[in-house]
Parts: C-alpha cells; structure tokens; sequence
C-alpha cells in the first residue's frame, strides 16, 4: 500500500510539474468547452433564439403588405429592417452586401393586389428574396416557407372577406374558415425518463465531447513519461529491483486512472459553474452518478490502455505524442465529438459508432441528455472495457518481449 | 560470491556473450573493462535480472539466478550508465520512491535515506529537482539510489560517466568506502584505466562476448610490466583487445 501510495506521488508530481501536461489535460479542454459551448450556442438551442434578420423595403402601399410583416415577426425568427420605400433593387442589393445581411426581402407595389386578387399587378409574383450565397438551404427554406406559409394565409383571408355575402348567405361562419394564426403542429422532444428533464444545449455536447477528447490526451503524458523511463535506463532500474511489468503497468494505470476522474470532475464543473458565467446554459448532469462513473471509468480505462500500448511500442517521445495525437484527432472528428454526430451524413454517422471515442461521447450523452442510468451506457462500457482489455494485454507482450532481449 | 558459467546471449542470432565464465569473490571491488559492444552492459543486466540470459548458469551467494531471481535482486542493486531517476522530482522525493520499490517504509526509510544523503553528499540540494544538478551531482544521486537497499553485490556501470575531476574522485573514494565499511561486493565497469586500477581488487578484460583476462589487479599489472615494459594498465588492455575501432551497437 504504501509502495502504491509512492508511486501516485510520483506520477502525480511529474503531471503538476510538467506544464505541458497540465495544459493539454486541463487547459485545452476547458478552454474547448467555454469556446466551443459559446459559439454553438444557438446552433444546439432547439428552443432557438436565433433571430434572422432582413433587410426590407416595401413599395406597397396596402395594408396587406404590413400584416405580412407583421405576421411574420410573430414567429420571434425574423427581424425585418426597412429602408426607405424609393429604394431600388440595385441599391438594396449593395446594402445588403455592405451591411453584411444574408437577405433582403423586396415587398413589390402589387403585394396588396396579389393578396386581394384585385387590381394593377395581382397576377404578377409580389415578393423578390434576395440571399447570400453563403447561407446554408436549410435556413434559405426556413425563411421561404414560413413567407410562403403567410402569404398563403393573407390570401385566403382576402378569398373569405371577397365571399363574405355568400358565407353569410349560406349561414357559415366566416370566423370558422379563417386561417390559424399558430401553427397545429405540436412539437415534443423525446428524452428517457419523461418530460421533466431540461432540453440539450450546447454545452451538454461541448462537455462530454471535449471530456473525452482530453481524456483520450492522457496519451501525452504517459508517453513522455513512459519513454522517459525506458531511455533514462529507469525501467532498468525498476526491472533490477524486482519490479514487474504487470506492477509497472499497474502502477501508470492507477494514477492516470485517478487524474482522469479529477479531468471529469474539472470539465464537469467548468460546465455547471463557468459556462453560466460566460452566458451560455449551465450543464445538468442527469440522475444516475454510478451511471456518469461507470462510463468515465470505462473511458478512462480504455484511453490508458491505448496510451499504454503507444508507449511501449514507440522508439521515441515525438512518434508517441504524434501517433498519439493524430489518433485522437481522427477518432475525435470520426467520433463526433469535434462535428457533432446529428448533422453528419448517414454513411458518416455509421462510420462514427467504429470510433471509441463514440462510444464514450454517446454514454456521457446517454446520462446528461437522454438521463439514461447503468443499464444504458453498460454496452458502450462494455465496448470500451474490452478494448482496454485488449490493449493493455498487447502492451504487456509487447513489454515482456522487450525484456526476453 | 557470484559464480557465472558458459553463459551465452545473442541479440537476434547475434552472438553478444559467448562462453562467459568467471567468479567474483565475496567483498572484492571487481573491474570489468571492454572496449565498446564488447558485452559489459549484457552481462550486468543479466546478472542483476534485467534481461534473460540464452544458456549457462550463474549463482550469486549459493542462489541460482534461473529460480531465486526476487531473493538475489532484493541483495543486489544496479546503477546504470543512464541517470536513472525522475529529473522533475526532488533528490528526496527520488529516494523516497525508489526506497518505497525496495519495501522500505517508516524508520527504515529514513535511516537508509540518512546514509544515502550522507553518501551522496546531498544536504544542501536534497529539495532542489533533479533537473537543476550539475552532471557530477546527478551522478552521486543515481549513486545514492542504488544504496537504499543496502545491498550485498553492488554493479555500477560507468558510475563515473561525464562529471568533473571533483566528482570522479569524489564517487572513487565512496566506493572504496562503501566497500571497505559494508563488505560490499561490487563490479564496477568503467573505460577510465586509471579508476580500474585505483579501486578494484580484481579486474576482468571482456571483449567480442569473452573474457579474455580475469585476475587480481596486482597479478594483471605485474602482467602488463612483462608484456609491455611497464605497469601500465592501458597499453595492456590495448595490446589484449586490438587498437581497432569498435562501433557501439
């Protein structure tokens, strides 16, 4: 016990004294979840305040065109900004590029017309939408439809006042066939454990997603330290005094295993505590603690074993760090942890579930989004588990052979 | 006593050691001297259970090395050429944690690390890390490292690699000591003539994996004087293992 007690001393002052370590394992992460958390902000906000704005100008002079606009800010989505009625389409054109816009929407003279089905202009198209090129189609088809879905509301109110005397006549309601101001689609968002739990946000991908990125980083350490060993002759020393390999194995695994749960603890807190603070919202972190620690642990496990295996079979510290480091981007862009997983293509997403790092990323998901428990992220801890198993087992042939020459 | 026979070890069919046989006395300083790749370094980790030999047998103190590896390795100690600690420790912390490998703890610890740091010369950068020593100070700590378990056979290889004159002296007379107050029994592989000649008892030339002379030190310099004219060690070794260059491998 105490010969262990030494060896976490050991491991644990050559971490807090190594700079780079410390910034790779703490620094970058947490500064990962603040960046990452904050720009994503309203990317991952279902309950979206992103707020699209349009420059306008209006030429129609009907009251048509006003409720349009009016109706359309209902949605809290769209923000127009009208410009002077004489502008020309040229002219807004050049505004809208020196104003940084991604549209401008121009409401023709024959707008009301078209509406009405009445006068100069009503076949004629009464809207011109001009975009950035740079705007995504997704957001392009957001802004037309919901315009599309207006316009097509205004026009059917215009149809029901032009038969007002007919429904009068016929007794119906003019009321009943006006169109709906709200939409009749209800939205749910479908978590396990019911409807109490908080809706995901930016920072519940950012935290698990970075978490394991950093974790799987212990490779660096282990490394430096690993192979400072065996070129200092130190693991010659250790093997003269009886130390063996499982021990020495035993005694990397233990204390990295131990700086990983501080990373989780740390990246956890930077979520709850910091992110708030910068603006973002605060992480919650689900019911199940055995849950949350089970697959830290797995992750962690499977990370040091890996690290481990890199270690032993590389000649120098740099082709470890880089192998390890190319690695773990790979996997971490593979895993979704750097594009999330929900907006890659299909083949992409398949592609993901061979990275561990998915594994991990989808069981820290499992407990703070979809407030998943054991059974939930057991397989994926499984998976790792395994892994870790398997590597581990390669670094100690790998070790044993290195002492048979 | 360390009794080595036939002892053989290739290095990917390479022959590194072939036919070693040789016997160190109990309490005796032994030298053992090798032009580079000549098989020093093989023969001390085999010896003190770093690496595995091919055949032969050896037998340190009645044990043999083949079936009592944990007792012998617990009796003996190994300081490598390499400076073998943590540099971003202190020199205590360095010796508290190859004290704790060595089953130390408590009062035990801190005697054997009161002998270390005295030995070592250490008082004044005990705390200090490792990373800021002079060569000659590095030295004395993966010196000192190597006595926490105060061991009966003691192989220093190349104890005296790189430092200063001060130092070199320095670990010459704490070996001589060490040796003389502990009966320790120590082989000491070094490329200085000089230091061979000035602490060992006993000196072995190896060379190409064979020992190619094994005696006292006074019986191996009254030899140089008959082949060379005069007593002089390294016109011996030369004459013994030919003038060529010798790539290390």
């Amino acid at each position: 016990m105490i010969k262990l007690l030494y060896i976490l001393k050991k491991e644990f002052l050559l971490i807090v004294r190594d700079v780079h370590a410390v910034t790779i394992l703490f620094v970058m992460p947490a500064v990962f979840i603040l960046i990452m958390t904050l720009a994503m902000k309203d990317l991952f906000e279902l309950h979206s305040t992103v707020v699209i704005d349009i420059l306008t100008v209006n030429h129609d002079a009907g009251k048509r065109s006003v409720a349009l606009l009016k109706a359309m800010e209902e949605h809290n989505t769209f923000r127009f900004h009208l410009i002077g009625k004489d502008t020309v389409t040229e002219s807004v054109k050049e505004q809208m590029l020196s104003r940084d816009y991604k549209f401008a929407l121009v409401i023709k003279k024959n707008f009301s017309a078209f509406v009405n089905k009445k006068g100069k202009g009503k076949d004629e198209n009464p809207l011109e939408l001009l975009v950035n090129p740079t705007v995504p189609v997704q957001t392009q088809l957001v802004l037309k439809s919901a315009l599309d879905g207006e316009l097509s509301k205004l026009r059917w109110d215009a149809f029901i006042g032009r038969i007002d005397k007919l429904l009068a006549f016929a007794g119906i309601d003019r009321k009943d066939l006006k169109a709906d101001k709200l939409s009749p689609i209800d939205v749910q968002y479908v978590y396990k454990g019911g409807q109490s739990f908080k809706m995901p946000s930016a920072v519940q991908q950012s935290v698990p997603a970075w978490l394991v990125f950093s974790m799987f980083f212990i490779v660096i350490p282990i490394s430096n330290t690993f192979i400072s060993e065996r070129d200092q002759g130190t693991f010659m020393r250790l093997k003269s005094m009886n130390v063996s390999s499982s021990y020495l194995i035993l005694g990397k695994m233990i204390p990295y295993l131990l700086i990983n749960a501080v990373q989780v603890i740390f990246m956890i807190a930077i979520g709850v505590y910091v992110v708030p603070l910068c603006g973002g919202t605060a992480l919650t972190i689900g019911d199940s603690i055995a849950g949350l620690v089970l697959i830290a642990f797995a992750v962690s496990f499977s990370a040091i074993s890996v690290a481990l295996l890199i270690a032993s079979i590389a000649r120098t510290t740099e082709q470890a760090t880089t192998i390890g480091a190319v690695l773990n981007i790979i996997f971490g862009a593979l895993g979704g942890l750097m594009v999330p997983k929900f907006v890659m293509p299909e083949f992409m997403q398949n592609l993901a579930n061979f990275s561990p790092m998915s594994w991990g990323l989808e069981g820290f998901l499992d407990i703070f989004l979809r407030n998943g428990g054991v059974s939930d992220v057991l397989p994926k801890s499984l998976s790792l588990l395994a892994l870790g198993l398997v590597m581990l087992g390669m670094t100690l042939i790998s070790l044993r052979r290195q002492r048979e020459v | 006593m360390i009794k080595i026979e036939h002892l053989y070890k290739s290095y990917d069919k390479k022959p590194v050691l072939k036919d070693v046989t040789l016997a160190v006395q109990r309490g005796s300083i032994m030298g053992l001297l090798g032009p580079n790749g000549a098989g020093k370094t093989t023969l001390i980790s085999i010896l003190t259970g770093v690496i595995r030999k091919d055949s032969g047998s050896i037998t340190v103190n009645g044990m043999d090395l083949d079936h009592e590896i944990g007792a012998i390795q617990s009796r003996c100690s190994y300081v490598p050429q390499t400076l073998a600690f943590y540099p971003r420790l202190t020199a205590r912390e360095n010796l508290e944690y190859f004290g704790a490998l060595r089953n130390l703890k408590g009062k035990k610890l801190k005697e054997s690390m009161e002998f270390c740091i005295d030995i070592g010369s250490m008082q004044d950068f005990l705390d200090k890390r490792v990373d800021k020593f002079s060569g000659g100070m590095k030295r004395r700590l993966n010196m000192a490292i190597g006595l926490l378990n105060d061991p009966e056979i003691l192989y220093l290889d190349e104890p005296t690699l790189g430092v200063d004159a001060q130092s070199r002296n320095y670990i010459l007379k704490t070996i001589q000591k060490i040796n003389c107050e502990r009966k320790m029994t120590i082989i000491y592989t070094s490329h200085y003539m000089d230091e061979i000649e000035q602490v060992s008892d006993e000196i072995a030339i190896i060379d190409e994996g064979k020992i190619i002379l094994h005696g006292p030190t006074q019986d191996i310099l009254t030899r140089a004087d008959a082949l060379c004219g005069h007593r002089n060690l390294e016109e011996l070794f030369l004459k013994l293992t030919n003038i060529r260059l010798r790539d290390d491998n």
